[in-house]
Parts: structure tokens; C-alpha cells; sequence
């Protein structure tokens, strides 16, 4: 009787293995998960599955005035069948569009992955520059991918002219 | 006896080891729901665990 408990025992515990092995495949790998690379500066960083709501809200990316800014989306499909959307790509400022700066089919096969590309040209966005003493301006990028949208706000911030040494 | 100790006691380990690297890789990808039942599932496994060694008389 007591072999029989601690057998029950053990086959509890590797059937409780088992599903959180089954949890982490199914509902963590399987899906369509998307990221972002967004220029900081000279530095580029990766915005992740589960880092957008964080950088709608309080993150920023940094663009120099003057600056033009590549952006790289990827769309990783980790499902059996083949993924299509179109990705629509705008830039928005007080909830109003300046500018559409991409739309794009993308079809991706199962288990594969897709990028695309846009550039933000900052002169096109500010003609007139942004002074130091100003505030930085801030833009938001919308990326609409099928039915999902993601937002990220980037900032254009200034250049200091270094008044050249009296003679 | 000993040896099968250390075997299992081995097994133990790889098992814990690759639900972490799980854990840690895939974590962010998990739904509200799933991250809940991983819980309840981990604390289940340990549960289980404990009561097996226990019936062992460990």
C-alpha cells in the first residue's frame, strides 16, 4: 500500500513535469511573436514579446536632428502553417498621421522568420531643426501588422553648436 | 542503493535545469493564464516531490 502511494507520488510529480514542459512549448514558443530594433543613439536595441506595453508608455527611442534613423521589425512565425499579413508602417504626432513610411505583404513560412526595414528621415520630419533649448520633439511610430498594433514613441533631440574660441 | 540515489538524484537535476532554461528563454512569451498554471504546476511538481522522499523515508 505505501509503494503504491509513493508511485502515485512519482507519477504525479513527472505528470506535473510534464505539462509545464507542455505549457512552455504550446502557449510560450508556438504563436507569431514580433520585435523591433530601434536605433539609440549609435546603439541599437531589441524591443521584445514582452516589452511593448512598457515602451508605448515610458521608453524612448533617440534620433539626433539631422539624423536618419533605420528601424528593423521582424516577424518570427513559429506556427505549423504559413503566416500573411500586410504590416503598415506610420509616423503620428497629437494623434494626427504625418506620414506613412511603409506597407508591405509579408507571407512567412512555418518556422521562419521576416524583416522589414523603414527609414526616418528627421529632416523630412523637423525642416527646421530642434534648438537645445527647446524640448526634445517627440513622434510615435504605429506598426499595424493584420490586426495587432504596436506603438513606440521615439524623440528628436538637438545639437549643441560650440561657439568657436574668440580670436 | 547508494548509486541509484545519486542517478536519481542526477535525473532530478537535468529535469530542474531544463525547466529553468525554459523558464528563462520562453517565460516572456507565456499568456497571463499559462504563466499561472506553470505556477501552480511547479508548485504541484514540488509538492509531489517532497511527498515522494518522504514516502522513502528520506
Amino acid at each position: 500500500m505505501a509503494i503504491k502511494r509513493i508511485n502515485l507520488y512519482l507519477g504525479l510529480t513527472i505528470l506535473c513535469f510534464v505539462g509545464l514542459i507542455a505549457i512552455f512549448i504550446v502557449d510560450g514558443y508556438m504563436g507569431v511573436y514580433d520585435a523591433l530594433h530601434v536605433p539609440m543613439g549609435e546603439r541599437e536595441e531589441k524591443i521584445e514579446a514582452d516589452q511593448w506595453q512598457q515602451w508605448s508608455q515610458w521608453e524612448r527611442a533617440e534620433i539626433g536632428w539631422g539624423e536618419r534613423a533605420f528601424f528593423r521589425y521582424e516577424v518570427d512565425n513559429r506556427q505549423f502553417s504559413t503566416y500573411s499579413a500586410n504590416v503598415a508602417v506610420s509616423v503620428w504626432r497629437s494623434r494626427e498621421k504625418v506620414r506613412d513610411l511603409l506597407s508591405q505583404s509579408v507571407s512567412i513560412a512555418p518556422f521562419d522568420k521576416e524583416e522589414v526595414e523603414w527609414v526616418v528621415d528627421t529632416t523630412e520630419l523637423v525642416p527646421t531643426g530642434v534648438s537645445l533649448e527647446g524640448r526634445p520633439v517627440e513622434y510615435t511610430i504605429v506598426i499595424n501588422r493584420g490586426e495587432i498594433e504596436r506603438k513606440v514613441i521615439f524623440t528628436i533631440f538637438g545639437y549643441a553648436k560650440v561657439p568657436s574660441p574668440p580670436r | 542503493m547508494r548509486l541509484e540515489y545519486i542517478l536519481i538524484g542526477f535525473g532530478i537535476l537535468l529535469c530542474l535545469a531544463g525547466v529553468g532554461y525554459l523558464a528563462g528563454v520562453y517565460v516572456k512569451y507565456l499568456s497571463e493564464a499559462g504563466k499561472l498554471v506553470s505556477l501552480l504546476l511547479t508548485i504541484g511538481m514540488f509538492t509531489f516531490l517532497g511527498k515522494y522522499f518522504e514516502g522513502l523515508g528520506w
